[in-house]
């Protein structure tokens, strides 16, 4: 944890003299402290770095097609929300009748193990994919150059 | 079809007066000027490159819709960046944006040069910044709103002032705490950095 100026100096005058936004008087008092002070000036130097590292960091802003398409408003936002929702509810409900069906239907065990464990491998298989793909579209840079 | 004989006009306040007349070519020079620091700001703000360019856009439609009423003889990019900070706030209340945590997914690619002329300085900088992006979302939106505006954006203290609403006095304190918070950040959760 970094010290507190045991000389109490008005430490905000730092961020002013970083900025250039102090008036002269202000600045020689800044000049002056910073000579004779090495808690200010180790804090002084930490707040130019982070400063120099922000400005310098290279962002990266979309092409001329991705600002050509339209934004999604809230409307659309709102629909597609409920379409999905919808969709999730008719897909739970489909798979419960349906799981329901085959347990309470008779039927040989080993058959329905079968089906059971087909089912639950495609399952787990599904799922560990999309998970990789999940975790690659998050960091994948290149993902919107045109092929 | 045609030409046209005016010459493409290179003051603001001449393309912002030409713009509120309804030229379309003044309309989409300023668009092609202001959208790059409209998203910039909005991506800082809410780290999701998706939920910044809607913001951009959106935040460019309203500044269009408004343009009648704005003062032509006043910059546009404060007023342009105030309607951002407004439309990420509306939308970081009305649903949880997911910021990036992984500066990677959000920076152009690292140049070979940058690399050449000092590679450990690079290197470290680089990291840098890679802790001050994740030091950002663990802050709260008001330290993390000045920090951005004024070490990201570049903005004097009296745009900041004007773009936050806030006296110009308030802005270096505010400022202060908020460099002091990230800092605090950097050292404690985030393995610390050195001059």
């Amino acid at each position: 944890m970094s010290e507190a100026c045991p000389h109490s100096f008005d430490e905000q005058l730092l961020s002013g003299h970083l900025d250039h936004e102090l008036t002269q008087a202000e600045e020689q008092q800044v000049r002056i402290h910073l000579e004779d002070c090495e808690v200010c000036r180790e804090q002084f130097g930490q707040l130019e770095l982070m400063r120099k590292a922000s400005m310098s960091t290279p962002f990266a802003t979309p092409d001329d097609e991705q600002w050509n398409e339209q934004p999604r408003t809230q409307t659309s936002r709102l629909f597609r929300g409920t379409g999905w929702i919808l969709v999730l509810a008719w897909f739970t409900v489909s798979l419960g009748v349906a799981g329901w069906t085959f347990a309470t239907e008779p039927g040989h065990p080993l058959i329905k193990l079968l089906v059971v464990s087909g089912l639950a491998g495609m399952g787990l298989l599904f799922v560990s994919v999309l998970l990789d793909r999940l975790r690659s579209a998050k960091t994948d840079r290149y993902r919107r150059v045109q092929k | 079809m045609a030409v046209r004989q005016v010459p493409p006009p290179t003051d603001e306040a001449e393309v912002v007066s030409l713009a509120q007349a309804g030229d379309r070519e003044a309309c989409e020079a300023l668009a092609v000027r202001f959208r790059r620091p409209a998203y910039l700001l909005a991506l800082q703000l809410l780290g999701n490159p998706d939920d910044a360019l809607d913001v951009a856009q959106d935040s460019l439609m309203r500044f269009f819709i408004t343009l009648g009423r704005f003062d032509g003889q006043r910059p546009v990019l404060p007023w342009l960046l105030t309607i951002v900070r407004n439309r990420a706030r509306d939308i970081q209340r009305r649903q949880k944006v997911r910021r990036t945590e992984s500066l990677d997914a959000v920076v152009e690619s690292p140049r070979l040069t940058d690399y050449r002329r000092n590679p450990e300085r690079e290197t470290y900088g680089r990291e840098l910044q890679r802790k001050i992006w994740q030091g950002l979302s663990r802050l709260d939106r008001a330290r993390r709103e000045i920090l951005v505006l004024r070490d990201f954006q570049d903005l004097s203290y009296a745009e900041i002032a004007e773009i936050l609403d806030i006296p110009v006095g308030t802005v270096m304190s505010r400022l202060h705490r908020a460099r002091r918070g990230l800092r605090s950040v950097l050292e404690e959760e985030l393995g610390g950095f050195h001059v």
